[in-house]
């Protein structure tokens, strides 16, 4: 009884490990410093209006951007959340741009496959079908940088 | 791109001043495109785009005006070549692991954390 005991404490003490708050970093450098040593990192950030969880190499769809032509390079200016797997840097409610550099590069301006949309009303000899491709415009995320600062402090 | 065109079918007309007036504006532009212009006689006129992933896109320019014509090789131009699908779902498409993600080998060891002796 007290041996099986024992298991159960020891085995609870084991998994609390990993559960233990690590030390807040004293600023932000620091905290992206911490960010920066893991091998992958995410980032949130709204482009067009809509938030989106990107990380590097993805290719990701939004409804099209005129003003850009194919081969622009963007630079995402709302960036509000850097993470990697046991850190977060949340921005309030942005990131500033010295922190944090994401580019993204215009791959193609597509269309969707054709949608036929049938609007009817029974009984009234109401019939109609618009035909409809919805544009989009697909960017290719580039690397996340995060630029070594002055400031940071060693420890 | 590919232009075809005919010398002498009417519906070629509007194409054939595309050619004259604004092929050569549309080529200095896209200096990445190899643009190559072909007599197809007694066919309707149509121009061809080979894409980088051996995909080839072919858009018949009957009945088109010159603004028209336009658009279609901007279509041609701005596309890359992908088959179209349906990208309303698709919003973000990653190859990567999520970076949140506990490592398997790292859950591999929380897991095999018995004592020995301790469990009988």
């Amino acid at each position: 009884m007290a041996s099986f005991l024992r298991s159960t404490l020891r085995t609870a003490a084991s998994r609390a490990l990993h559960t233990q708050p690590a030390a807040s970093p004293a600023s932000t450098p620091n905290a992206l410093e911490l960010i920066r040593s893991q091998p992958s990192q995410y980032i949130v950030a709204s482009v067009a209006g809509q938030k989106y969880i990107l990380s590097p190499r993805d290719l990701l769809t939004v409804p099209r951007l005129n003003d850009v032509k194919v081969g622009d390079v963007l630079k995402l200016s709302n960036i509000h959340e850097i993470g990697s797997r046991e850190y977060t840097v949340r921005g309030s409610p942005i990131i500033p741009l010295e922190h944090v550099n994401v580019e993204a590069t215009v791959v193609e301006h597509t269309k969707g496959p054709m949608q036929f949309i049938v609007k009817m009303k029974r009984r009234k000899g109401y019939k109609r079908t618009v035909q409809h491709k919805q544009t989009y415009t697909r960017l290719r995320i580039g690397p996340i940088h995060i630029p070594y600062s002055s400031t940071a402090s060693s420890s | 791109m590919v232009f075809e065109y005919c010398d002498t079918y009417t519906s070629s007309a509007n194409f054939r001043t595309y050619i004259h007036n604004h092929l050569e504006g549309i080529a200095r532009k896209n200096p990445h495109v190899e643009f190559v212009v072909k007599q197809r006689p007694n066919k309707e006129p149509v121009v061809r785009g080979f894409y980088i992933n051996n995909r080839d896109k072919v858009i018949c320019l009957k009945g088109l005006e010159v603004n028209g014509i336009e658009k279609k090789v901007e279509l041609l131009l701005d596309s890359s070549g992908a088959k179209i699908k349906p990208l309303k779902r698709r919003i973000v498409e990653s190859r990567n692991e999520a970076a949140r993600v506990i490592q398997q080998t790292r859950m591999l060891a929380v897991l095999d954390t018995r004592v020995p002796g301790m469990h009988d």
